[in-house]
């Protein structure tokens, strides 16, 4: 980020920002009546039994909490900023865990279906999503270089493909390939139309980015190495090509992300990936919400390891321009 | 569900669309394929406990499950389970992606235009089921209320009042609901049903198994009146690749399973009351 060299005071260090933060904090946990919750057990021995405590009682229990909230953004105030970032994290992911763990989960349950789903679930969905990144990227610098050429075909068929397959759902294209290609003729089981709408969509976005960051290298690249007398074809590859790649990566590592869990639309056809085993298993003993959480951490933590991959290849572009 | 590309079935799925244009398919196309191909493809729900679900292994398990199996058995070849959404199997057209459906499917006209019924397997009732805190005690009580089902069903054909079942014994449609929740997956009807009476909605619809089920696994519900209907329950195959020898030979097994007592047993297996007795289903009532 831009590092600007004037340093302001920390606004949670001047009085004014202080007083009037804790007063919102307060009014906040006031209207919100948090009396009848653990904190009004615990605060028992001071407002009594916290069903019969009224204005008095919903007033300390604010009041402690509101408290308990700023002298928190204070103590963190004062770290560095690595340490805060680190607590924020850790105190955002714990508040987390505090809300799945209000759905009285059965943890036995999870630890007894968790297997199936890593090893077949986890497996499907990453591999169809592998399999479909691949064949988009493929699409992507075919159709971006279709719709930079000069020939109206190519530019046509590219920019209809386009127009085509961001226009429409992709819940839509899943089922339009699965039951529009066997009429015509072309059996194609799940997991193939599944990764074939999938590339066929990310190919689609992906040949605008593809586009975007090939036409954002200046036209003077492209008359320096036409002097220089190279070729068309070798300009793209050996001069274009790499300038435009740092420009290309963060937004292609966004589509990378969305498609992992957009894979989980194919479940609509039967396919055991991640999101039709988290629906399926919890359905014999109906203890849903473990499964569907089971999934949710497991897709965070995918996603995770995606951003650090993308991190690590920004920083390897960067170093070299 | 091991992974494969999907081609192979591609040529005969064109052969068989080609002998379908201009005449109806040569008889035994799908037999010839299932049996040289030594595998039988079967189209089963993976969301209908006790019917037919995914088991701690992550193999297909349950009554239908068990009747596919022993069918796949007699027939000689090996059974292999796919598990579409319901509307996609009773939509027809499977161009050969499966071979049969066994999973409680009911014979209706309509969807007796797509789909060919060669033998009923057993009988069960449907009920309405209510949230135990709920204050309709009358099957009347739910007219004009919001009833929860699952899409592409009988249930919901019973709430549209438009159940055109084959061969099932004569009923009536005692309930006319102000609104009807069709959810792909039914059995999510009850997660919405345990919120409370009238959050969501104010009943559910289903098979009585599947609601004991329900009731077993500690849900807050409570059946309602008399069961709605009863209905008989079929293995389907596709009218799309119309086969009379794989007709007969399903209608063939499933005659002698009720002849030896198979199917008995696998309804006394699965089919238990909440006193923990079983049920025989496969007795038309």
């Amino acid at each position: 980020m831009f590092v600007d060299t004037v340093v302001e005071d920390k606004a949670l260090h001047k009085p004014a920002f202080l007083i009037g933060l804790s007063v919102a904090v307060l009014a906040f946990f006031f209207a919100f009546n948090f009396t009848n919750t653990i904190f009004g057990e615990f605060l028992s021995p001071v407002i009594g039994n916290p069903e019969e405590s009224g204005l008095f009682g919903r007033f300390v229990v604010s009041f402690v909490l509101s408290v308990i909230f700023v002298l928190n953004l204070l103590a963190i105030s004062f770290a560095r900023l690595k340490i805060q970032i680190l607590i924020v994290w850790f105190e955002l992911f714990l508040l987390f865990l505090a809300f799945a763990y209000s759905f009285d989960l059965k943890l036995s349950f999870i630890q007894s279906r968790i297997g199936l789903m890593i090893s077949k679930g986890l497996f499907t969905t990453i591999y169809i999503s592998a399999v479909s990144i691949v064949i988009a990227t493929a699409i992507a610098i075919v159709g971006a270089i279709a719709k930079l050429s000069n020939n109206g075909f190519a530019y046509a068929i590219a920019s209809f493909y386009t127009s085509l397959f961001r226009g429409l759902p992709l819940l839509l294209q899943v089922y339009l390939i699965y039951k529009g290609l066997p009429q015509l003729g072309f059996m194609v089981d799940a997991i193939p139309s599944g990764i074939a709408a999938l590339s066929l969509c990310y190919g689609a976005y992906m040949t605008e980015i593809f586009r975007a960051g090939i036409q954002s290298i200046p036209k003077g690249q492209w008359e320096a190495s036409r002097a220089l007398g190279f070729k068309s074809g070798l300009i793209l590859r050996k001069i274009i090509l790499p300038q435009s790649i740092p420009i290309i990566v963060p937004p292609t590592g966004n589509q990378f992300i969305a498609m992992l869990k957009d894979s989980s639309l194919v479940s609509v056809l039967g396919i055991w990936e991640l999101m039709y085993l988290a629906k399926t298993l919890g359905q014999r003993d109906f203890r849903h919400m473990e499964m569907l959480l089971t999934a949710a951490m497991i897709y965070w933590g995918l996603t995770i390891i995606l951003e650090m991959i993308q991190a690590r290849i920004e920083r390897k572009y960067q170093q070299k321009t | 569900m091991s992974i494969k590309l999907g081609f192979k079935k591609s040529s005969i799925a064109i052969t068989a669309l080609l002998l379908s244009i201009g005449m109806t398919a040569k008889a035994g196309v799908v037999y010839d394929y299932i049996k040289n191909n030594n595998e039988l493809m079967i189209a089963t729900d993976a969301n209908w406990a006790p019917f037919s679900y995914i088991n701690d292994a992550g193999e297909m398990e349950g009554f239908d499950v068990d009747v596919a199996r022993e069918i796949a058995k007699r027939m000689g070849v090996e059974a292999r389970f796919i598990t579409p959404a319901w509307d996609v199997i009773t939509s027809g057209n499977w161009n050969m992606r499966w071979d049969v459906s066994v999973g409680s499917m009911t014979p209706t006209a309509s969807r007796s235009e797509v789909l060919n019924f060669p033998a009923v397997y057993y009988y069960t009732p449907a009920a309405f089921a209510v949230h135990t805190d709920s204050p309709v005690t009358t099957l009347a009580g739910l007219n004009g209320k919001n009833v929860c089902t699952t899409a592409a069903s009988t249930w919901e054909m019973y709430l549209q009042g438009n159940l055109d079942m084959l061969d099932a014994p004569a009923f009536t449609y005692k309930v006319t609901p102000g609104t009807i929740t069709s959810l792909v997956d039914g059995s999510a009807c009850l997660d919405d049903t345990r919120l409370g009476a009238g959050v969501r909605n104010d009943a559910v619809i289903d098979s009585v198994p599947m609601l004991q089920n329900a009731i077993d696994s500690g849900y807050p519900i409570k059946f309602l009146g008399d069961n709605a209907f009863y209905e008989p329950l079929s293995i389907a195959t596709d009218k799309g690749n119309n086969d009379p020898e794989l007709d007969a030979e399903i209608a063939r097994i499933i005659a002698e399973m009720q002849k030896d007592y198979t199917l008995t047993t696998l309804s006394m297996k699965w089919f238990k009351n909440a006193d923990g007795s079983s049920n025989d289903y496969t007795v038309a009532y």
